[in-house]
């Protein structure tokens, strides 16, 4: 037997090894999920209300479920993955039915009371509805040309809507900030203030010290971004600190984002801890 | 060794290391008994009183734009707000433009409205005290035809009740009626409100949202087009305490506070760790 053969065997069986410990690990934790949760959340307790607490255990299992990708992505992770998509557009699709499709589409059409309601209903509703058949028609390879019809009407009308209101709070409101007066940005009843006073500061110096940072900061983020001239010298340097700028807000988002999925993480520990465990914390 | 991602095997007993140092951070934190000291945020502080100069009967628009995934962030401020109303007579009009959002919607209604009952004794009522409309769908479409006519748009509310008529939906016949309004999002919804509500509609908009999407509301509010923000999960501790009424966002403080510390302690010791090793790797050469 060659040495690489050797090699192979060895590798295999301590993965075999691995394997069986993880899947005995994973038995253990199951059982000790199991015990906790009948112990906490007893659903055949007399005192306790069954849809609840399996809603709870059901609820902290694929929390743990979703946590064990933490050590290795895995075929129950997967599952959890795939259950989360169904569920999230099972329930999707039960509330447009209810919500709107039932009320405002199938009722005046299939149930309407007399043939002038339906009449009606159909006036108002034939348009709409041939539209959203015709999008359904992406599902076919050979007809899916004619959802074309109303993505062009979708695309159309949504652009002409949105390019003026677009233009108009994206662009123009946010020029007209950014081209402030000084003396707009100022509290008028802190000007008589004496300098370095607290109200001088908090009224005068910090909104003007602000609004002189936006100002840099807006002008050396749009040279950054103006590539029609050579970045050299002055240029170079004004350029260099707009990638500053640049750089300090991606750091704002970054920390932002780590304070976010912190917040995910206390609220399912708080889940846990306070609604499946049942631990009042004070 | 290296594994196959070209990574030094020890690196992902110190990803797990890490990984259980967070967990203990969060978990030790639920069990400490200690209101962390904070001041709300001037952003916090102007939606705060923003809503307690609003008269009773006043009508202020809640859009909830987030479904359970962002539980955590978005519904102890969804709850404050409704408890505020309700504390002030103020009518909240709850609706949500995404179906997978309703459930966590009317939770929130029924949470708030129990608690108006045993917090500030008002028996609070869907329909007179509040409106809890549903879902519509059509994104921006549905909120171009709230401009115009609010109760065409949501012609019943949740319950299947008719908002024409309703009492809680006195005096409101399009979202220009409305005194404020509050879009909590964990989506791109910020921009459709300010633009084809707010903006349209010449009325004063606020918004709660997840810590990932608060840096990109600053512009607006720099504009005014927001008069102020509720950022994360710090935005919900902001609110409840302005209110005095602690909950979710409050005791999640602490363990927010432990967990940045623990971060910036790995970080430091990290670096601490590469420059020792350049340092040590350059001295090797000199020697």
């Amino acid at each position: 037997m060659s040495d690489h053969t050797q090699a192979d065997e060895i590798q295999a069986g301590a993965a075999r090894r691995r394997q069986a410990i993880e899947i005995g690990v994973l038995a253990l934790l199951v059982v000790a999920f199991f015990i906790v949760s009948l112990l906490r959340q007893n659903p055949f307790d007399k005192d306790a209300d069954p849809t609840k607490a399996i809603g709870l255990i059901v609820a902290a299992g694929l929390t743990f479920i979703m946590f064990s990708f933490l050590y290795r992505d895995n075929p129950l992770f997967k599952a959890a993955e795939h259950l989360y998509v169904g569920v999230s557009l099972g329930y999707a699709a039960v509330i447009s039915w209810r919500e709107f499709l039932r009320p405002l589409v199938y009722q005046p059409l299939f149930e309407a009371p007399t043939a002038a309601a339906f009449k009606s209903s159909l006036l108002h509703l034939a348009v709409p509805v041939a539209l959203g058949f015709l999008l359904m028609g992406r599902i076919s390879r050979k007809h899916g040309w004619v959802s074309r019809y109303a993505y062009a009407i979708l695309i159309g009308w949504g652009a002409g809507v949105a390019i003026p209101l677009i233009t108009n709070s994206f662009i123009l409101q946010q020029l007209t900030a950014a081209i402030k007066p000084l003396q707009d940005v100022v509290n008028e009843q802190a000007l008589g203030a004496p300098w370095f006073s607290r109200a001088w500061l908090v009224g005068v110096a910090g909104p003007v010290f602000g609004a002189l940072v936006a100002m840099i900061g807006t002008v050396a983020v749009l040279f950054y971004f103006f590539f029609s001239v050579e970045h050299k010298k002055v240029g170079s340097a004004v350029s260099k600190l707009g990638i500053w700028f640049l750089m300090v807000s991606f750091g704002a988002s970054f920390g932002f984002t780590v304070m976010g999925r912190l917040s995910l993480l206390i609220g399912r520990v708080n889940f846990l801890l306070g609604e499946w465990l049942n631990i009042q914390n004070k | 060794m290296r594994t196959s991602q070209n990574r030094p095997q020890h690196y992902e007993l110190i990803r797990r290391i890490i990984y259980v140092g967070i967990a203990l951070a969060v978990i030790l934190s639920y069990f400490i008994d200690y209101r962390q000291k904070f001041t709300p945020s001037p952003e916090s502080k102007k939606v705060f009183d923003k809503v307690e100069s609003l008269s009773p009967g006043d009508h202020l628009l809640i859009s909830i734009d987030y479904d359970p995934s962002s539980e955590a962030e978005l519904y102890p401020m969804c709850l404050s707000l409704l408890r505020h109303c309700f504390k002030k007579g103020v009518i909240p009009v709850v609706m949500t433009p995404w179906p997978g959002s309703v459930g966590i919607a009317k939770k929130g209604c029924d949470e708030a409205a129990e608690d108006a009952n045993s917090m500030f004794g008002k028996k609070v009522v869907s329909g007179k005290d509040y409106a809890f409309l549903g879902f519509r769908p059509g994104a921006t479409n549905l909120i171009l035809k709230m401009v115009d006519n609010l109760k065409g748009a949501f012609d019943k509310d949740y319950y299947g009740q008719p908002t024409q008529g309703m009492e809680a939906l006195a005096g409101v016949n399009s979202l220009k009626d409305i005194k404020l309004l509050v879009d909590l999002a964990a989506m791109g919804t910020v921009e459709w409100w300010i633009a084809y509500g707010a903006d349209r509609a010449d009325i004063p908009m606020a918004t709660g949202t997840t810590a990932v999407m608060t840096p990109d509301l600053y512009p607006f509010y720099q504009s005014n087009q927001l008069i102020g923000f509720l950022g994360g999960l710090r935005g919900a501790a902001d609110y409840e305490k302005l209110l005095e009424i602690p909950g979710r966002g409050e005791r999640g403080m602490l363990a927010q506070s432990a967990t940045h510390v623990l971060i910036i302690l790995l970080i430091l010791g990290a670096n601490i760790h590469m420059f020792a090793g350049r340092f040590g790797r350059k001295n090797e050469g000199l020697s």
